[in-house]
C-alpha cells in the first residue's frame, strides 16, 4: 500500500500535521533529518506507510512520530530529494540523511488544475526547470531569456537584441498562425499577460505594422530570479485540462515560497556588461573600388577622410560598439513557522545596452505568504509588483523615416563625417535621411510598465477519513499592467525637416486580467489502498481587458517633448474585452504505483468565438506504467522504466476582433468618413482545436545515475484559423476564418546522467535532443503568402500551401528561365534538430564549473538586411569576387535565404564557495555562506549566417515571424561577476 | 461511512450552485472600435450615408503615392530614391528580375482603388435600402457613388491593362475583365451615373471637400462625370464621343488650366498628407534618401524654354547616385505635404480635346489645342506637320510634360505601342509598362 502519491508534497505537507491521530497501542519513533552536509532538513514529510500517519521534521530537522503497529515502514520524503524508507520493528531513534534528488523523478508535477503528481508516475513529457537550472548559471534578463536549451521541445526566437528582450517561444512547432502562437504562461495561478505592445514608432519610420516595431514582450517584467520552477506542459495531452487557451502549450511558473526554520536573508550582487556578439566590420574599401562603385567625386570624399584621420568612419563599431553596463542587486528573506510561511524578494537589475542611450532596467518586488487560519483552511498569496523601464532606439524595418540604425548604415558611406560640430549641429547624411549619431543622441524610443500581479488561493478541507480527503480549492488573481510608451523624433531630424517636423507618440495602455477558479478535489483509496483515486471537478474564469491609446503630434515646437506642443495632432483608441468560461472534471487512478492513469475533460466557452456561448468540449485520457514496480521486475541495472502514452485535445479561440466586419475612419477635408478596414470577419468563426498524442518512456539505470526520457507526439491542429488574402477586388484584403489543418510531429530525447560523484568532483551531465515536423494537412483555399509575415514572393515569405511545411519560405522565382515566376520554396524556418549539452561540475566541494551548449541544425532565415547593404554597396564582401557575383543575380528570395544553424556556448560559470571556516573566522556566526563567480552568456556562436544573430524575427514574437532579418538589434554577449552572501 | 455520503452530498450541492452562477452567460460582442459594415447596409441614417460618401472621396487617394511613382519609374520619367530596393530593382527589371504580383507595387493602387470602390458600394446599397432620404437624394448618391467608382476603374485599367468591374458581392467575384470590354462598360456606368446625377435636384444632400469646390451639386458634379466620358472614350479610341462629352464637361480651351477637382490632404487625423510630395532638398539639408529623382532624358529632352521643368523639377545640390542610377534633378511638383493634387485638370482636358480631335480628323483643332498647351509653358506654336501622326507626336510629347509624374506617361507609350522606345539605363534593365494583377486575385 503506498500512500505518499496522494499526498501533495513541500506546499501542503503542513496538512499532515493537523490530521487526526488515532492513538492506541504505540510507540514512539524520534530522530533528526539531515542533509549530506549535515545540515537540519525542516519540513520533511515522514509518513507510516499504508496509513495516513505522518509528521514533519521541525527547525531542526528532529522529529516524533507515533506507530500503532511495528513492524512499519517509514517514508521519508522532501521536494528535491530522494526518498528514502526505512523499515522498523519497535520505538527506536532513527536518524536519516537524505540525498538531493539526482534526476528529478521524486519532484512533483502539476497535472490537474490542483493537484500535482509525482513525476515517476507521470504519463507527459513535462518539462522541469528549477532556479538553479534557470539562473543558476549566469544571470538573465527575461524568463522566455533563459529557457534557451532547457527545455527539449521548445524553439526559442530572440526578435531583438535589445536590453529587456523580445523572445517568441514556440512548443512543438507552430501551433497557430494567426491566433496566439505564444504558450498561456500562469504564474502562481495567474493569467500572465504577455503582449507586444506597439509604440506608434511606425508613423515616424514608416514601418508597415505594429509588429516591425521592435516592442518586446511583457514577460520581461517577470523576475527570473524569483521563480521557483517553471514547467512546461508542451503539447495538448498534457495542456488537454487548460482547454481552449492550451494549444499553444502551458508554462506555469511557480515562484519561490518560505521555507520553515530559521529565516535566511540572500544577498547577492552581480555586476556584468553587454558587447555585441558579431560585429559584421566594414567594407575593406579602396579608393579604385569607390570610384568603380560610385564616381570620382565619391572618391575624392573617401581620400579626403583617410588622409584626414587616417582611416574611415566605423558607423557599426560607433553605433553597436558601446560596452553596456549592468548590475543587479538582490536581496531576499525567507522563513517561518509552522502556521505562516514568507517570501520576501527585491531585485533590481539596471543594463544598459549595446548602442548608448538604451537600456532595460526592472524594479520587482515580491511578497508570497502561505498562512494556515485553522485546520480546515489555509491560503496562499502572492504579490509581485514590478517597474520596468526600457529604451530601445531604432531597428528594424522602416521606410523612409532615417531612424532604423541597420537602414542608415546600409547606405551611410563612411567617408562622411556625421559627428555633431562644436557648436552641437549635426550634419546631415548625404547617403541617407537620417543621421544616425543624431538618431542615437536625440530621438527617444521608450517604454516604462508599472505592473501588479497579485495570486490567492484558499485550500479548505472539508473532510477527512481513514481512505478520503476532500478539499475545495478556490483559486484566482489579478494581473494589471499599466503600460505608457513614448516616442520622440526631434523637429532637427533629417528625414523631418520640411515634412513630417517632429513627431511624438505617447501611448497609454492599460490591460487588466481576471482569473478566478474553483475545483473540488477528492482523494478516495480504494482496494484497500491499493488503488488511489483523484477526482477533481471544477469551473473557471477569464476576463481581460485591453485599452489602448496613442496620441501623436507632429510638427513640433522647437524642442518641445510634450504631444500638445505640435501642429497635427491625432489619436487612436483600441479597446477589446476577452471573456473565457469553462468546467472540467478529472479522474486520476493509481494502482500501486504501477499503473496511472487519467481520464479528464473541460468544456469551454469564449467571446471570441462566433458563437459566444457554444461550449466547446476537450478531453484527455493517459496511462502510464511503472513495470520496475511489478513484482516480477528483477532487472537490478534498470531501476526505473516507465512506459506511458497520453492524448489530449485543446483549443484556441481567433483573435479579438475576428468576428467583425467594421468600418473604420478616412476622413478628408475636416469631414469625419467610413471606410471598410482591410479586414472581414467571420460571425462564424470556431475555436482551432488540437489533438495530441504523445507516446514515450523514462528509463532510469543504475540506481537512477543515468536517466532516460524519450517522447514521440503527433499533434493534429483542425480547422486552423488563417488569415488568408482576399481578392482585393472584394474591397478586403484579408479574412480570418477556419481554413486548414496542420499537423505538427516530432521526438524529444533527454538524458541525465552522474557521471562522477565522489567527495571531491561531482559531474552531471545532460544531453537533449529534438525536432519537430510541420504540414499543412488541409488548405481550403488556393495556397497563399501569409500576410503581415516578411514582405511578400518578391523577396519571400511565408506560404501557406498544403502538404508543405507551415515554417517553409518561399519566393516568386522562375527557376527554369520561361520568363514566368512561380512560388517556390527557397527554405524552411524550422531546423532539423536541435541540441543542448549541460554539464555541472563541482570540484573539491568548493568550486562549481558549468556550462550550457545548444545546436540548432538546419534551418534557413531571410537575410533581407543583406538586401539594403547590397544596395548602399556597404556588405563587408563586396571586396571579394562572390561578393559581387551575388550583386550581379536578381533581388530574389533565392538571393537572401541563408543557412541559419548555429552552434553557441549559451551559458558559462565558475563559481567558489569560501570554506565555512573561513566564513566563520572572517564573520563568526552572522554569515552562513559566500559564493563568488564568474560567467557568460552567448559567449561564442559558430555560424554561416552572415548577420548578427540566426536568431532574429522582423516582427515580433506573434504568429509565424521569426526568421526573417530586416536591420535587428544586434544581439549581445553578457559577462558577470558574482557575489552572493547568505544570512 | 453514512455521514461520509452526506458531506458528499453536501459538497456535491455546493458544488452545483457555483456551477450554476459562475455559468453567466457570455454577451454577444460588438466591435466597440467602430461601427460594423452591416448596420450601413439596412435604414441606414443620412448621416451614416454622408460619412460614407467622406470615406470614398478620402479613399479615392489610397494607393495614390504608389501608383505614381511605380509607373512613373516604369515609364522612365523618374527614380524613386527610398528604403525599399525594388523601387530601383524589379520596376526597372533590373538583372533580368520580373515583376512581382505580390509586392507593394502591384497590389497597392489595386488594394487602394477597390476600397474605394467598395466603400462607393456600400454606399449605393445603403442608398438603396434607407428610408431616410428622398429620391432626388438617392440619385445624387448613386450618381455621385457610380462616377468615383468609374474613374477608379480607369485608373485600374490605365496600371494594370484589365480590371474586375462586378464586385459588389465579395463572395460571387465577376470575372477579370480586358481592356476593351471593361471601357465599354465603364463609358456605359458614367453613363448610368450621368442620369442619376440629371434626376438629383439642385443641390447634393452631402458636402464634398474643398477639393470639389465648383463641382459639388448634381449639375456641376455632373460636369466631371462628362470630363471623365471624355477622357474613358478617348481612351476607347472613340473621338467624336469624346467631343461630345467634352462639351458637357468644365472643359475650356480658354479657361484656367487648373480648374477641377482636386484630391485635397491633410495631416490630421484619419487623413492622409499628399504621398508624392518629397522634401526638397536644400544645400544644407539635401534630402536624397526619400527623393523623387528626375529621369534625366526628362530634363535633356525638353525644348528650351520650357517653364514646366523649372516649375517642377530643381537641380539636385549633391547628386548622389543610388543603385547605380542618377539623375541631376528632383521633384518640385508639390510645394508642401498637404498641397492638393489634380484629379482632371482642364490642362487635361484640353489635351483630351486634341487626342479626340486627332481621332475624329479635326487636326487643326488638334493643332490649335495643343498650341495653347505649348504658349501657356511659353514655347511658340507648333512648327510641325499637320498629318495625324506628327500631332500624335506632339500630344504625347506635351502629355509627357504637362502631366508629368502624374501616373499617364507609361500608359501613354502603352496604348500608342511606343514603350519600346523607352532608354535602358543599365545594361540587363527592362522596360514594364503594365503591373500585374495581384496573386490575390487567384486567377
Amino acid at each position: 500500500m503506498k500512500m505518499e502519491q496522494y499526498l501533495l508534497k513541500g506546499t501542503f505537507s503542513v496538512l499532515f500535521l493537523c490530521m487526526p491521530l488515532m492513538i492506541f497501542s504505540q510507540g514512539t519513533i524520534t530522530g533528526k533529518v539531515t542533509d549530506a552536509d549535515n545540515l537540519p532538513l525542516p519540513g520533511v514529510t515522514i509518513i507510516e506507510m499504508g496509513t495516513n500517519n505522518g509528521t514533519t521534521t521541525d527547525f531542526d530537522g528532529e522529529y516524533s512520530l507515533n506507530v500503532q503497529n511495528f513492524p512499519a515502514t517509514l517514508q521519508f520524503s522532501f521536494l528535491g530529494y530522494a526518498t528514502v524508507e526505512r523499515s522498523v520493528t519497535g520505538p527506536t531513534s532513527l536518524n536519516v540523511v537524505m540525498e538531493e534528488s539526482a534526476t528529478g523523478l521524486e519532484e512533483v508535477v502539476v497535472t490537474g488544475l490542483g493537484t500535482s503528481i509525482k513525476r515517476s508516475n507521470l504519463a507527459n513529457a513535462v518539462a522541469t526547470v528549477s532556479s538553479e537550472e534557470l539562473v543558476g548559471t549566469t544571470a538573465q534578463t527575461t524568463v522566455d531569456g533563459a529557457l534557451y536549451g532547457k527545455v527539449p521541445g521548445v524553439n526559442i526566437t530572440s526578435s531583438s537584441g535589445a536590453p529587456g528582450g523580445g523572445f517568441a517561444l514556440r512548443l512543438r512547432g507552430v501551433s497557430s498562425i494567426n491566433g496566439n502562437n505564444q504558450p498561456l504562461i500562469i504564474v502562481d495561478g495567474v493569467y500572465y499577460n504577455n503582449v507586444e505592445i506597439p509604440s506608434g514608432l511606425r508613423f515616424a519610420s514608416g514601418a508597415n505594422r505594429g509588429n516591425e516595431e521592435n516592442a518586446s514582450n511583457r514577460l520581461a517584467d517577470l523576475d527570473p530570479n524569483d521563480i521557483d520552477n517553471i514547467e512546461v506542459l508542451k503539447g495538448s495531452s498534457a495542456a488537454a485540462i487548460y482547454g481552449q487557451r492550451g494549444n499553444a502549450g502551458v508554462i506555469i511558473i511557480t515562484t519561490k515560497r518560505g521555507k520553515l526554520g530559521k529565516t535566511k536573508i540572500d544577498f547577492s550582487q552581480d555586476v556584468g556588461f553587454n558587447t555585441i556578439m558579431n560585429p559584421l566590420g566594414l567594407r575593406p574599401w579602396t579608393a579604385e573600388s569607390v570610384e568603380s562603385v560610385f564616381d570620382a567625386t565619391e572618391r575624392a570624399k573617401f581620400e579626403a577622410t583617410i588622409s584626414e584621420r587616417g582611416s574611415l568612419y566605423d558607423y557599426e563599431d560607433i553605433i553597436y560598439g558601446e560596452t553596456g553596463l549592468i548590475t543587479e542587486t538582490r536581496l531576499s528573506a525567507t522563513g517561518g513557522n509552522e502556521k505562516t510561511k514568507f517570501y520576501l524578494g527585491g531585485g533590481y537589475r539596471d543594463e544598459e545596452g549595446i548602442i548608448k542611450n538604451t537600456g532595460f532596467d526592472r524594479l520587482s518586488l515580491r511578497v508570497n505568504i502561505e498562512h494556515r487560519i485553522s485546520d480546515v483552511f489555509d491560503f496562499t498569496s502572492t504579490t509581485n509588483y514590478t517597474r520596468s523601464n526600457s529604451s530601445r532606439s531604432f531597428t528594424g524595418n522602416e521606410n523612409e523615416g532615417g531612424l532604423s540604425y541597420g537602414y542608415t548604415l546600409a547606405f551611410t558611406r563612411p567617408w562622411n563625417n556625421l559627428f555633431p560640430d562644436e557648436n552641437g549641429n549635426y550634419p546631415n547624411n548625404p547617403n541617407y535621411p537620417g543621421n544616425p549619431i543624431f538618431v542615437r543622441d536625440n530621438a527617444k524610443n521608450e517604454d516604462s510598465n508599472n505592473r501588479i500581479v497579485q495570486g490567492l488561493s484558499l485550500n479548505t478541507k472539508l473532510y477527512t477519513d481513514d481512505v478520503n480527503r476532500v478539499r475545495l480549492v478556490f483559486s484566482g488573481g489579478l494581473d494589471y499592467l499599466a503600460n505608457q510608451t513614448y516616442v520622440y523624433v526631434p523637429e532637427t531630424h533629417q528625414a523631418q525637416i520640411g515634412g513630417q517636423g517632429g513627431f511624438i507618440a505617447v501611448g497609454k495602455n492599460n490591460f487588466t486580467q481576471w482569473n478566478g477558479q474553483a475545483i473540488a478535489i477528492w482523494n478516495h483509496d480504494a482496494m484497500q489502498g491499493d488503488l488511489g483515486l483523484t477526482t477533481q471537478a471544477g469551473i473557471t474564469y477569464l476576463d481581460q481587458e485591453a485599452n489602448l491609446v496613442n496620441s501623436r503630434g507632429a510638427l513640433l515646437a522647437a524642442g518641445q517633448t510634450s504631444v500638445d506642443q505640435s501642429v497635427n495632432q491625432t489619436i487612436d483608441q483600441f479597446r477589446s474585452e476577452e471573456q473565457d468560461f469553462g468546467y472540467f472534471a478529472q479522474v486520476e487512478g493509481n494502482y500501486k504505483d504501477r499503473f496511472i492513469a487519467t481520464l479528464g475533460y473541460r468544456l469551454d466557452k469564449s467571446s471570441r468565438n462566433g458563437d459566444p456561448n457554444k461550449f466547446y468540449g476537450f478531453p484527455k485520457a493517459s496511462l502510464a506504467v511503472n513495470m520496475t514496480n511489478f513484482d516480477f521486475w528483477n532487472v537490478e541495472a534498470i531501476s526505473q522504466l516507465k512506459l506511458r502514452a497520453a492524448y489530449g485535445e485543446t483549443g484556441n479561440p481567433a483573435g479579438f476582433g475576428a468576428t467583425f466586419t467594421s468600418l473604420g475612419t478616412s476622413n478628408i477635408g475636416g469631414n469625419i468618413g467610413q471606410s471598410v478596414l482591410g479586414s472581414k470577419g467571420d460571425p462564424e468563426v470556431e475555436p482551432e482545436t488540437a489533438q495530441e498524442l504523445e507516446v514515450g518512456f523514462d528509463m532510469g539505470l543504475f540506481g537512477n545515475r543515468v536517466s532516460i526520457e524519450a517522447t514521440y507526439y503527433n499533434k493534429q491542429v483542425k480547422d486552423l484559423i488563417l488569415t488568408r488574402a482576399l481578392p482585393a477586388s472584394s474591397g478586403f484584403t484579408q479574412e480570418t476564418t477556419n481554413l486548414a489543418d496542420l499537423r505538427n510531429q516530432g521526438v524529444e530525447l533527454a538524458l541525465q546522467s552522474i557521471v562522477f560523484d565522489e567527495e571531491d568532483f561531482s559531474w552531471k551531465s545532460g544531453v537533449q535532443f529534438y525536432l519537430n515536423r510541420s504540414e499543412v494537412t488541409r488548405l481550403d483555399v488556393p495556397a497563399f503568402p501569409q500576410p503581415g509575415a516578411g514582405f511578400g514572393l518578391g523577396l519571400g515569405t511565408f506560404f501557406i500551401e498544403e502538404g508543405k511545411p507551415v515554417t517553409q519560405l518561399v519566393g516568386n522565382l522562375d527557376l527554369d528561365g520561361d520568363g514566368t515566376s512561380t512560388p517556390t520554396q527557397v527554405g524552411n524556418v524550422e531546423p532539423d534538430f536541435q541540441m543542448a549539452f549541460n554539464n555541472n561540475m563541482t570540484l573539491f566541494g568548493q568550486v562549481d564549473v558549468s556550462f550550457l551548449l545548444q545546436w540548432k541544425k538546419g534551418g534557413e532565415n531571410l537575410n533581407l538586411s543583406k538586401f539594403l547593404t547590397d544596395l548602399g554597396q556597404t556588405t563587408p564582401d563586396l571586396e571579394t569576387a562572390a561578393g559581387q557575383e551575388r550583386l550581379g543575380t536578381p533581388a530574389n528570395a533565392l538571393r537572401f535565404v541563408e543557412p541559419a544553424g548555429y552552434l553557441r556556448l549559451r551559458e558559462a560559470a565558475v563559481y567558489y564557495r569560501l570554506p565555512s571556516e573561513t566564513i566563520s573566522s572572517l564573520f563568526g556566526d552572522t554569515v552562513e555562506g559566500i559564493k563568488l563567480g564568474v560567467s557568460g552568456r552567448n559567449i561564442f556562436t559558430i555560424t554561416d549566417y552572415s548577420s548578427y544573430d540566426p536568431e532574429v524575427s522582423v516582427n515580433g514574437g506573434a504568429g509565424l515571424s521569426s526568421g526573417i532579418e530586416v536591420t535587428p538589434f544586434p544581439s549581445a554577449k553578457q559577462f558577470y561577476f558574482h557575489l552572493n552572501v547568505n544570512f | 461511512m453514512k455521514s461520509i455520503y452526506k458531506k458528499l452530498t453536501t459538497l456535491m450541492g455546493v458544488c452545483t450552485i457555483l456551477f450554476m452562477v459562475g455559468s453567466c452567460s457570455i454577451d454577444e460582442v460588438v466591435d466597440p472600435n467602430g461601427p460594423s459594415v452591416n448596420g450601413v447596409q439596412n435604414n441606414a441614417s443620412k448621416g451614416q450615408l454622408n460619412e460614407l460618401v467622406v470615406g470614398v472621396e478620402s479613399t479615392m487617394r489610397s494607393g495614390l503615392g504608389i501608383e505614381t511613382t511605380a509607373s512613373g519609374t516604369m515609364a522612365r520619367e523618374l527614380y524613386l530614391f527610398d528604403a525599399d530596393p525594388r523601387n530601383t530593382g524589379d520596376l526597372l527589371g533590373k538583372d533580368g528580375i520580373g515583376l512581382d504580383n505580390n509586392s507593394f507595387y502591384s497590389t497597392a493602387q489595386w488594394n487602394g482603388s477597390y476600397r474605394c470602390i467598395k466603400n462607393a458600394n456600400l454606399l449605393i446599397n445603403g442608398a438603396a435600402n434607407t428610408e431616410a432620404v428622398t429620391e432626388a437624394e438617392r440619385n445624387g448618391y448613386l450618381g455621385y457613388a457610380k462616377t468615383v467608382q468609374a474613374y477608379e476603374f480607369i485608373q485600374l485599367l490605365k496600371s494594370y491593362g484589365r480590371v474586375r468591374l462586378d464586385v459588389e458581392d465579395p463572395d460571387n467575384l465577376g470575372p477579370i475583365l480586358e481592356f476593351d470590354q471593361a471601357m465599354a462598360e465603364v463609358r456605359a456606368l458614367l453613363d448610368e451615373a450621368q442620369g442619376n446625377l440629371s434626376a438629383a435636384g439642385a443641390s447634393f444632400p452631402f458636402s464634398l471637400s474643398d477639393g470639389f469646390e465648383g463641382f459639388d451639386t448634381p449639375s456641376t458634379f455632373l460636369q466631371f462625370n462628362r470630363a471623365l466620358a471624355a477622357m474613358a472614350a478617348v481612351y476607347d479610341g472613340d473621338g467624336a464621343a469624346a467631343l461630345t462629352a467634352l462639351s458637357n464637361s468644365y472643359f475650356d480651351l480658354n479657361g484656367d488650366l487648373t480648374i477641377g477637382p482636386k484630391h485635397v490632404f491633410g495631416l490630421g487625423g484619419g487623413d492622409q498628407p499628399n504621398p508624392v510630395f518629397r522634401v526638397p532638398s536644400t544645400p544644407e539639408n539635401v534630402n536624397n534618401g526619400d527623393q523623387i529623382i528626375v529621369h534625366n532624358s526628362w530634363i535633356a529632352d525638353a525644348e528650351a524654354g520650357d517653364t514646366r521643368v523649372d516649375a517642377k523639377t530643381a537641380p539636385r545640390p549633391d547628386p548622389s547616385s543610388q543603385d547605380g542610377l542618377s539623375g541631376t534633378h528632383e521633384t518640385r511638383l508639390y510645394a508642401t505635404n498637404v498641397s492638393p493634387i489634380d484629379i482632371l485638370r482642364n490642362e487635361e482636358l484640353i489635351l483630351l480635346y486634341a487626342e479626340a480631335s486627332i481621332l475624329a480628323g479635326n487636326l487643326q483643332d488638334a493643332e490649335d489645342a495643343l498650341n495653347i498647351i505649348r504658349n501657356a509653358a511659353s514655347l511658340p506654336d507648333y512648327g510641325g506637320a499637320q498629318t495625324a501622326e506628327a500631332l500624335t507626336t506632339e500630344l504625347l510629347r506635351q502629355r509627357r510634360y504637362s502631366l508629368w509624374c502624374e501616373n499617364h506617361r507609361m500608359f501613354d507609350l502603352r496604348r500608342y505601342g511606343l514603350s519600346s522606345t523607352l532608354p535602358i539605363d543599365r545594361p540587363g534593365d527592362q522596360i514594364f509598362n503594365v503591373l500585374p494583377v495581384p496573386l490575390s486575385e487567384n486567377e
